[in-house]
Formats: C-alpha cells, structure tokens, sequence
C-alpha cells in the first residue's frame, strides 16, 4: 500500500508498446497518373520522309519541325521522331504503357525498312493529378510557404509550388485539385503529395 | 580657403582643391570658376609615384557598359518617371536590371525580351514597396504582349532568386477607384451620377473584401473583382437615380476600361449579397432579386460578418460550430448579447429559408462538364509480344503508296502553276 509495485502483478496486463494509430496518418487519396514522357534510341539515322510516305499514322512538316509525328492506337500515344535515330514517346499512363507504345514505334520503324534497335530507354518525367476535395487559400499559401510558392493570379490561376525533397513541381487550384510533374519514379510523385496534404489541410 | 587666393571671375575667397580624373585643380566654390588647372608636367622624380589611368576609369565609367544595357538602363528610368514612383523607386529598379544583366542569358536575349525586362524590374520594385502597379498597365505602357512578360518576370524572379510579395488588394483598390472619372460634374457625368470619393472608397473596400472572403478573388485576376466592386458601391450610394446604368456604361462615363470577367465576377458578389439577404428578416419578406438588392446593400454590408456567417456554410466546420454553439448556450449570459443580435436579425425557427449553401469557391459550385469514369486499372508490363498484324495496320500498302505519290506530284504541279517562278 502506498507504494507502486515494480513490476505489475500477474493480474494487470502490460499495456501494448505499439499506438493504435500511426504517427502520421497517410492522406487516404491516390494521385492518379495522367502522362509519361520517355525517350528511346533506336540507334541508326532515319529517312524522315521515307517514314512519312510509308506510313499511314505519320506526319512530317519539315518547315514546321524537324521531325516525324507518329501515333498509335493502343497503348494511346504520340511519337517524334528524329532523324538521327532518336524519338520521343508522349500520352502514356503508366511507365510499363509507355515501354510498350516505344517498342511498338520501333516495330513500325523496323518494318519501313530500317534497322531499328531499341537502346537506353528511359522515363523522363512523369505527370499526377490529384483532388484534395475541399477549396484551397492560395494567398494564405504563398505567405506561410513563400520560399517554395510563387502565386501570380494576374498570370495563372494556379499556386506553383517547387518542392525541393522530391524534386517535384506541383500546381495548386484554389479547387483542391492539384497536378504534380518533374517525377522520374512514380514513389516521388507519391511521396511529394503525401508531404503537400498536411499543408494544404 | 587659406591665402591669397581670390576667384578671378567673382572675387570670392572660396577656393577648393578639387581633383578632376587625375588632374588637380582650384576651384571657386561660388561660381565654379577653375581658377589653376594644376601642373601638366612633372619633373621626373614626381613621374615616378604617378599612376597610369585607364582610358575607362578617366571617363568615370567604372564598368563596361554596352549601349544595349545603357538604353535598357535609361527605359527603367523613363518608365519610373512616367509611373511618378518616388525617386528610391528608380534606384532599386536600376540595380535589379544591372544585376539582370550579369547573367548572360539575360544579355544574349532578343531586344523585346530586354525592353519587357525593363518592366520587370520596376514591376519588382513596385511590389517589394507595396506600391499597386499591376501587370496589365506595365505591358500597356510598354506595348508589350502579357504572355512575354509573363515568362520573362517568372525567369527573372527565379534568376535572382527574389521574394516578391503579392499585390496589394487594399492599396489598389485606392488608387484604381481613384481613376475613375467620378467625383465631378462634367459634360458626361450628370449630377446625379457624381459620388463624394471617400464615400465610394470605403464601400468598395467593404465590398472587396467581402468578396475574398467568399471565394470570389482566390485564383482570379484581381482588377475584375473591383471593378464589380466599384460599380456596386456606386450604384447603391444612389439607387434611384443609378440603377439603370449598367456597368458597361459606367465603365465608359467614368473613363475606365471594362475588363471582360467583370461582369461574371457582379454577378457572383450579387449572389452572394441575395443569399446574405435571405438572412436578413426585414429583406427576407421582399423577396429580392439581383436588381433590387442593389438598393440594401448598405445594410448588408452592415451586418455582413454575421450574415456570411449565418448565410453559408463550411462543410467540417459545420458540425464542430454546431458543437460550440451548445457548449457556449450552456455557459451562461455572457454570450446573449451577441446573440440577442444575432437572434434579431434572424428569422424565427421556422421561417428559416432552406439550409445554407457550402461556402466554396465559384468553380467547386459548378457541375462538372463532364464526368470521367475512372480509368481501368492496366495490367500491362510492357514486355507483351507485339504481333506483326498490329504494326502493319500502320503501313501503307504499295498502291497507298503510289497513290499518295501521284497526289503529292499533282498537288506540287498545281502549285507551280498558280505561282510561276
């Protein structure tokens, strides 16, 4: 009596050492992935208007831009092709899509009589959007956030917001939308989100 | 001045030694009369702790200026001068396009990127001393297009890395109204459309304010906004006489120009007054429309914290105000002032219009335009074969060919004809 014992008696139990709840609760919402930029070298020089003559889906204006504008249906996306060999794949949405859509851009090269290859593929960005669902006080925002912010409403109506660990850039609607771009890896596109919804919250 | 020294031209005795470049000389301090010039030659021991001056430090120019940064530096001037900015103003604007100008994609830029540059910088200037200069008037002055400035500003602030704080919504609200051309009778203003300025000024203010506070100014350009504003306070400073102006031709008798979105933005501050109205008890019985509460505004605005308040509703504060409410009844008489206010401006229990609307942003209240289904989820790895009749739905066949060939040869035939070399 009077004193607590050192250690409990049989009787009580041990309270458990883990907390029920997480330290910091995750926001619950997913950014969904809209566009993948990649970049592939198929590795020998291209005839540009060879490629446009024989190929339904391509289109080439040289005084307009250098290089051959190819589309696919599936996986839905846009190609451009340089003539030295290099291309860019556009409008996949998800980075395993994109790797298809460029393999089957080369396939067609290869059929239009070139020895197309397909050498150092790679993500070059990544582009995520999101919804927060309640409205956002973008000028309180730029205020308590000014070094990362710039809020211009006389240009965009978006709060641009550099992020610095990832290296993403995020705009931020006054509508609690909000679109993340600059991502190599989907896990940054995640990670920047997860770290930008406690601020907005 | 010690000595004998007189000023021929004058006779003061105020000479001073002053030294111009690296030759020193007596000069009368009245007149400025040079009185000595100093000795041109030099025995040879003196020769030896002279110093050789350079052809730029003895014209005074301490850097090499190009004429390029020379005009751009005298465009920052002038333009500071036409926007009257106080002298200071010119200095800090002066440095930012010299600092500017050190980094060579800045100098290797095109001439209309450098005379927008100009505007930058002032632009700048303006905002750190929370002057009211907006975008809009800056490429006006300058004849300048909005989307050159607008990626020239973002570069520069990004290139040297400057904290430029946001426009300053009271501040322009003064010296925009101020603009108008209506504190005075004249041949296009009648009597009674003539305000007292202070009057309009404070209304606006409340206006504007009451319109950020509901969404309305969030993500918008800010002119528009006050622009409703200002029609607003003026048309109900006098409604009898004003409400049949309308707002293109305010804009136009007061000298002003009428920026496209104001008309969209009245119509959200009108609104928001109705709704504010329907909180009312004395207006709610005059079931008023956008028109005819012009005429109140002076009492809601009155009345306007505790009416937004009452009027609309936000979606997780809701509940936890619902809470307090109860928790704060219970404590006792000290809150019954504020709410024996509150209570009789309010309705009675069941007269009460239908709940509140969410307090949200005009582009949340709206439906969306179209509803997208949520994209299936994909099972691709990206390392699927690719089966040959895919790629070759891609492929012209050998008559495409030719045909497209036989088009594209009667196309370039057609065209030589039509322009004969």
């Amino acid at each position: 009596p009077g004193t607590t014992p050192l250690y409990p008696s049989p009787m009580t139990p041990m309270t458990p050492i883990t907390p029920a709840t997480p330290a910091s609760e995750s926001s619950g919402i997913v950014p969904q992935l809209q566009n993948i930029v990649s970049t592939v070298n198929l590795g020998c020089k291209l005839d540009l208007k060879t490629i446009a003559l024989r190929a339904r889906n391509a289109e080439y204006n040289p005084k307009r831009f250098a290089a051959v504008i190819m589309r696919i249906r599936e996986p839905r996306t846009t190609a451009l092709i340089f003539s030295s060999g290099k291309m860019v794949c556009t409008g996949a949405k998800s980075e395993e899509q994109s790797r298809l859509a460029a393999r089957k851009y080369a396939r067609v090269v290869q059929k239009l009589g070139f020895p197309a290859k397909f050498l150092d593929f790679k993500i070059q960005n990544m582009v995520g959007s999101c919804d927060v669902k309640f409205p956002i006080r973008l000028e309180g925002l730029v205020l308590t956030h000014q070094q990362f912010s710039s809020y211009e409403p006389e240009l965009f109506p978006g709060l641009i917001y550099r992020m610095i660990k990832p290296r993403i850039v995020l705009l931020i609607f006054v509508s609690g939308k909000v679109v993340l771009t600059g991502a190599k890896v989907r896990a940054e596109i995640y990670e920047a989100f997860e770290n930008i919804y406690p601020i907005l919250k | 001045m010690p000595g004998g020294g007189h000023c021929p031209d004058c006779g003061s005795t105020e000479l001073v030694e002053d030294s111009h470049y690296s030759q020193s000389q007596l000069v009368c301090s009245d007149c400025g009369c040079v009185v000595t010039e100093g000795v041109l030659t030099t025995t040879f021991s003196d020769e030896g702790n002279l110093r050789e001056v350079t052809y730029s430090r003895s014209t005074g120019e301490n850097d090499q200026v190009s004429r390029s940064q020379q005009r751009g530096l005298r465009r920052v001037r002038d333009l500071c001068r036409v926007l009257q900015l106080p002298s200071t103003f010119e200095d800090t604007a002066v440095a930012y396009y010299q600092q500017a100008y050190r980094h060579s994609g800045i100098r290797a830029a095109r001439l209309q990127k450098k005379e927008v540059l100009v505007g930058c910088c002032v632009l700048i200037t303006c905002r750190q001393h929370n002057w009211p200069l907006t975008m809009g008037t800056v490429c006006a002055l300058l004849y300048a297009d909005l989307d050159v400035f607008s990626g020239t500003y973002m570069q520069i602030v990004k290139l040297l890395g400057l904290d430029v704080p946001s426009l300053c919504l009271a501040d322009l609200v003064k010296t925009y109204c101020s603009s108008f051309r209506l504190f005075q009778a004249s041949p296009s203003v009648p009597p009674k459309y003539v305000e007292d300025k202070e009057k309009m000024l404070s209304r606006t203010l409340q206006l504007v304010e009451l319109a950020d506070e509901t969404w309305l100014v969030t993500g918008r350009h800010p002119l528009p906004v006050i622009t409703a504003a200002t029609f607003l306070a003026w048309q109900s400073l006098q409604p009898s006489h004003r409400l049949t102006c309308s707002l293109a031709r305010f804009c136009k008798l007061a000298n002003v120009d009428l920026p496209y979105p104001a008309s969209s933005r009245l119509q959200e501050l009108l609104s928001v007054l109705l709704r504010m109205a329907e909180r009312l008890a004395w207006l709610q019985v005059l079931k008023l429309d956008k028109r005819s509460v012009v005429k109140h505004i002076g009492d809601l605005l009155q009345h306007r914290h505790t009416l937004v308040r009452k009027a609309f509703r936000d979606g997780t504060a809701e509940m936890e105000a619902g809470e307090k409410e109860l928790r704060e009844r219970c404590q006792g008489p000290e809150q019954g002032k504020e709410e024996v206010a509150s209570s009789s401006l309010d309705l009675p229990e069941g007269k009460r219009p239908a709940s509140p609307t969410p307090l949200l942003p005009p582009c949340m209240l709206k439906p969306p335009k179209r509803i997208c289904p949520p994209p299936p989820v994909s099972t691709v790895t990206g390392d699927e074969n690719i089966s040959d009749s895919e790629i070759e739905q891609y492929l012209r066949t050998p008559q495409e060919i030719k045909d497209f060939e036989k088009a594209q040869a009667a196309r370039q035939a057609a065209r030589s004809v039509s322009n004969p070399p």
